[in-house]
């Protein structure tokens, strides 16, 4: 018993150590955040907390205009990941309740998206946006997302195990296939729905290198590079008791959506790992 | 992959899949598709910057690449940079996930502390390595620098170094990530064999490679493409936020080349050159992937 | 009766259209034009106070200055806007950027506009070396904004620590050489000197010396083929930078800015940088602050300093009011006061002579010396060779980064100079070489 005892505490020591280890340089990032410029550059590094959290928090939030930053990606980040799900559901429907021609197209077709990461064809897409006029639009920032073969794969996956009585039944009741997908289906996959929406959520927070290329005013702006804008000094050296404010600032919507819904997420994941 | 849908569910509908599946289908298709193939036709092009001027240039952007040092500096920090990722990353997020698969209080607590930093973008980790080992001032340069008595730390003139940096960075971005998808695959492996193996005399590292790691191979080959994805593309902002691919070309990884070719040397057929060089790569691997993940999940990015 | 009414209804009608419509007519529109520029920070806090006192003192024109990311993703941008037909009237490129504006024949050269908008105007109220950097045939196309050059920053208290006399900087690498050498043996720093714009301080060693850098009279009188780096000129630069960072005395510092923080933390005693980065190190810098022209290779000609930053391009295809427009607010900059307030607030040179004027009779430059090091080296040097007015390049963004790598090698004695330049100069001709063919 006592053995046992000995091996959990081990265990605890060891896994706080790691945590530890691994957040601190979130743990320092935080810290310099509450220093003043010339505290950021004391030699040696200073470790004790300051008390410019807020000034600095202010100062990053003006510097880049974070209020409507937020705001862009946000509306960015949530409505891609609605538009996501909406999507893949509806395809994901179709491709495990209809026969239809070309359902076997299904893989290539998420190979082929998979095989097609942004950089793959940047320069074209790029062009497309000057061409529509898409540039500094929420179109450019948005529309070349909605097709999400993960979503898809992950609620057709989810769809096969969904047993068919469920559908006859409502077919009896006299349910067209839309109530059933509605009513029915959607519902059920609540969790799945949840899980993918932390992902894309937090995908398009994190998007930067489209955001950079086609947006190029401030009012675009979407998050990553307000970063890179915050840390883009001409002549002097970086404020970084500055940039770590806006930094931590930054990472705190896609946190509150991981955390909102880390059940499901989690559930989600793991769901999926089972055969 | 093989749906038996032997009646329909819903007759009568014959239009509804196709109105289901447009929106998705024609985003592909806009979006994806028909960009690449330009992509393709323009790497047999050369042009001015301004698209003045634009000439056929046959397969001399490949020729050119293939036989550049730069690119070759390129293609190997990119394998360098991406294993490390992918590898050292795999095997710490593998340790913490088994450490974590026990029966102890406060698991939930764990699982929360490991799990955060996925939401941690790649350019909030790029600034925030950025700072602990910036040159002259930074806390890690000046820990080494005590430690090693005067060793200055400066990744700024010090191409291996830098490279190292920003792959550490990196495998701690998706450290949160790699730990999910592995504590989800530990548990999913059945009691029985474990307790079997112990029965039959088996000691921890022999039930781990004979029994764990086996049965974990769907898992680590997915993580393994996601990992590879990350680093070849979105790490582009830690990249661009921590060393602008220098110095040198030290950390020039194919992705952020490709950028600068595009965007800053206004080079459109090099870079889309550059664009079909990776798109081969990276078709290979998800072949590659596919082949070996017969049922899976596909949380990618 | 009837016939009345609807008679009356339309009357009514038409009157209310008509008093719908007289604001639009009688409001004259104001005549909206767009800048992009890159500047940032402290230096973008100017720019937005004289575009506010401009779009005040004009009240028909309504000037939007866009802050659109570095000189690159401006660049960028600004291509990919010109070819989707939404450019903004006026951009700002970088120096380097010079050829590749002169060749992309979207623009319209700042010379001919005055006469396009009924006008004349004097160019001779422009600094010379300014106006030369960015003329060609002697025609100015684009209007200087922000130029700046380099010079030696060096750290007064250490020169002092180390027994040197704080005002007796080095004029030439010879004495550079000395000096880091006892600056070194007196521990006061471990390093001595460093750069900014490593691959800018070697162009500007080659104009220093009125050595040319590129073929075509450094690409002036035509486009340059063939780089002349890896002649003696160049190899002997480099050896002798090679040979300091054996001695310990010169230590690279990484690309642009990044030197920065070294000279303000006191660790290296000397730095080549920008002017511009001037208010910034004497603001970010605990000791005095002292400057002096850029050290010189004894035994070699007299060239002159290059101007660095960048200057406004005006996009073709506008409408007569938007020229007008664009007019005013270029001469607006060339006001005195306006040029001033730009120079006090940034540190780039002030472009109108007349603002020099004004700088001088004030005592501006007396108030602090460092201001006027800069300038003085930039007036006092020749003018008149292509190798001291600057080379011109199409793919030059390209070009530094092998002259960067060039330098990094054979200070890190990964290669001898030589080899080093050999194989930047050969980069650089396949490229010049392709952007000429790709001009005919």
């Amino acid at each position: 018993m006592a053995s046992r005892l000995w091996k959990e505490g081990a265990s605890h020591v060891v896994l706080i150590t790691l945590v530890l280890i691994i957040t601190f340089p979130v743990i320092y990032a935080l810290i310099v955040s509450t220093l003043t410029y010339q505290q950021a550059y004391e030699f040696p590094p200073r470790l004790i907390p300051g008390t410019e959290l807020w000034p600095n928090v202010l100062e990053a939030w003006e510097r880049i205009n974070m209020g409507r930053v937020f705001f862009v990606t946000g509306v960015v980040s949530a409505g891609t990941a609605v538009v996501k799900i909406v999507l893949s559901l509806m395809a994901a429907f179709a491709y495990t309740h209809f026969k239809f021609r070309g359902r076997a197209l299904l893989f290539p077709l998420t190979m082929i998206t998979q095989m097609l990461p942004l950089p793959v064809r940047i320069l074209p897409t790029f062009e497309m946006m000057a061409s529509f006029h898409w540039i500094n639009t929420y179109s450019a920032l948005t529309f070349p997302f909605f097709a999400s073969t993960t979503g898809i794969l992950l609620f057709r996956q989810f769809y096969m195990t969904v047993p068919r009585d469920l559908s006859d039944a409502a077919r009896v009741d006299g349910a067209g296939p839309l109530r059933y997908f509605i009513q029915i289906l959607i519902p059920l996959s609540r969790t799945n729905i949840a899980a993918l929406f932390v992902i894309e959520f937090i995908f398009m927070w994190s998007q930067y290198l489209w955001p950079l290329i086609v947006t190029t005013t401030a009012d675009m702006r979407m998050m990553q590079i307000g970063i890179k804008m915050l840390i883009a000094t001409d002549q002097i050296a970086p404020a970084w008791n500055v940039i770590m404010a806006g930094t931590i600032v930054a990472m705190l919507p896609p946190l509150l959506v991981l955390m909102l819904f880390r059940k499901s997420f989690a559930e989600g994941i793991a769901m999926q790992s089972q055969k | 992959m093989a749906d038996n849908i032997e009646e329909e569910r819903f007759p009568g509908h014959p239009l509804l899949p196709y109105i289901l599946i447009l929106p998705s289908v024609a985003v592909i298709v806009v979006f994806l598709v028909v960009p690449f193939l330009q992509s393709v036709i323009g790497s047999f092009f050369r042009s001015t910057a301004f698209g003045t001027k634009t000439v056929y240039v046959g397969l001399d952007n490949y020729t050119r690449l293939l036989t550049a040092s730069d690119y070759h500096n390129s293609a190997i920090a990119t394998l360098l940079f991406a294993g490390f990722v992918m590898v050292v990353g795999l095997a710490v997020s593998l340790a913490i996930a088994h450490l974590l698969n026990q029966k102890i209080r406060g698991l939930g607590f764990y699982q929360v502390a490991f799990i955060w930093t996925y939401a941690i973008s790649p350019a909030a980790a790029g600034a925030i390595w950025a700072l602990m080992f910036a040159p002259s001032t930074g806390i890690v340069p000046f820990i080494v620098a005590a430690l090693s008595g005067g060793y200055l730390l400066n990744w700024m003139t010090n191409g291996p170094l830098a490279l190292l940096v920003v792959s550490i960075a990196a495998t701690w971005n998706m450290l949160g990530y790699n730990i999910v998808f592995f504590l989800a695959g530990l548990q999913n492996i059945p009691e029985e064999f474990i307790d079997s193996a112990r029965v039959d005399g088996a000691g921890p590292w022999r039930t781990f490679w004979d029994i764990t790691f086996p049965m974990l191979s769907p898992t680590t080959t997915f993580l393994l493409f996601v990992n590879m994805i990350y680093a070849f593309f979105q790490v582009f902002g830690l990249i661009d936020i921590m060393t602008h691919g220098g110095p040198g070309d030290a950390t020039n990884i194919l992705i952020y080349k490709l950028y600068r070719d595009a965007f800053l040397y206004l080079d459109s057929g090099a870079a889309s050159a550059q664009s079909i060089i990776v798109f081969v790569v990276i078709s290979m691997a998800a072949v590659v992937q596919l082949r070996f993940a017969t049922r899976r999940a596909i949380y990618a990015r | 009766m009837l016939i009345n009414i609807r008679r009356w209804l339309m009357i009514g009608l038409a009157l209310i259209l008509g008093a719908c419509l007289m604001p639009e007519v009688a409001l004259a529109k104001k005549i909206e034009i767009t800048w992009w520029h890159a500047m940032s920070g402290s230096n973008g806090k100017v720019v937005d106070a004289i575009v506010k006192d401009f779009n005040a003192t004009h009240p028909d024109f309504e000037l939007k200055a866009l802050y659109t990311g570095s000189y690159e993703e401006t660049m960028t941008k600004y291509i990919a806007a010109y070819r989707s037909r939404t450019a903004p009237s006026l951009v700002q490129v970088y120096e380097i950027g010079t050829q590749q504006m002169l060749s992309s024949g979207a623009v319209i050269p700042v010379h001919e506009i005055p006469g396009m908008v009924g006008e004349s105007w004097d160019w001779a109220q422009y600094v010379i070396p300014i106006t030369n950097y960015y003329s060609t045939d002697g025609k100015l196309w684009s209007m200087p904004f922000n130029s700046s050059t380099t010079m030696l920053y060096y750290n007064k208290d250490l020169y002092a620590k180390a027994g040197l006399d704080p005002n007796k900087p080095p004029k030439t690498w010879a004495e550079l050489e000395e000096h880091g050498k006892k600056l070194i043996s007196s521990g006061a720093v471990p390093h001595v000197l460093s750069f900014g714009w490593p691959d800018w301080q070697l162009e500007q060693t080659f104009a220093a010396h009125d050595q040319l850098f590129a073929n075509n009279e450094n690409g002036r009188k035509g486009l340059a083929t063939k780089v002349l780096i890896n002649g003696e000129f160049g190899t002997m630069v480099l050896t002798t930078w090679a040979r300091l960072a054996k001695e310990g005395i010169f230590i690279y510092g990484g690309p642009e800015y990044a030197a920065n923080a070294a000279f303000q933390a006191g660790q290296i005693a000397m730095l080549m940088q920008s002017t511009s980065s001037l208010a910034g190190i004497e603001k970010g810098s605990p000791f005095k602050v002292g400057t002096t022209f850029l050290p010189r290779f004894e035994g070699y000609p007299s060239g002159n300093s290059v101007i660095g930053g960048a200057s406004l391009w005006v996009t073709k295809g506008q409408s007569k009011d938007e020229l007008r427009a664009v007019w005013a607010f270029l001469k607006y900059l060339g006001r005195p006061e306006v040029a001033v307030q730009w120079h006090k607030g940034t540190g780039y040179f002030p472009s109108v002579n007349s603002a020099v004027q004004t700088l001088l009779d004030e005592g501006w430059f007396s108030k602090d010396q460092n201001y006027l090091t800069a300038f003085l080296q930039i007036l006092s040097g020749r003018r008149d060779t292509a190798a001291a007015t600057g080379v011109r390049m199409g793919p030059f963004v390209q070009i530094r980064e092998f002259e960067r790598t060039a330098i990094e090698k054979s200070v890190s004695g990964q290669l001898t100079p030589k080899a080093a330049l050999d194989e930047a100069a050969r980069k650089a001709d396949q490229l010049l070489s392709d952007f000429a063919k790709l001009q005919q």
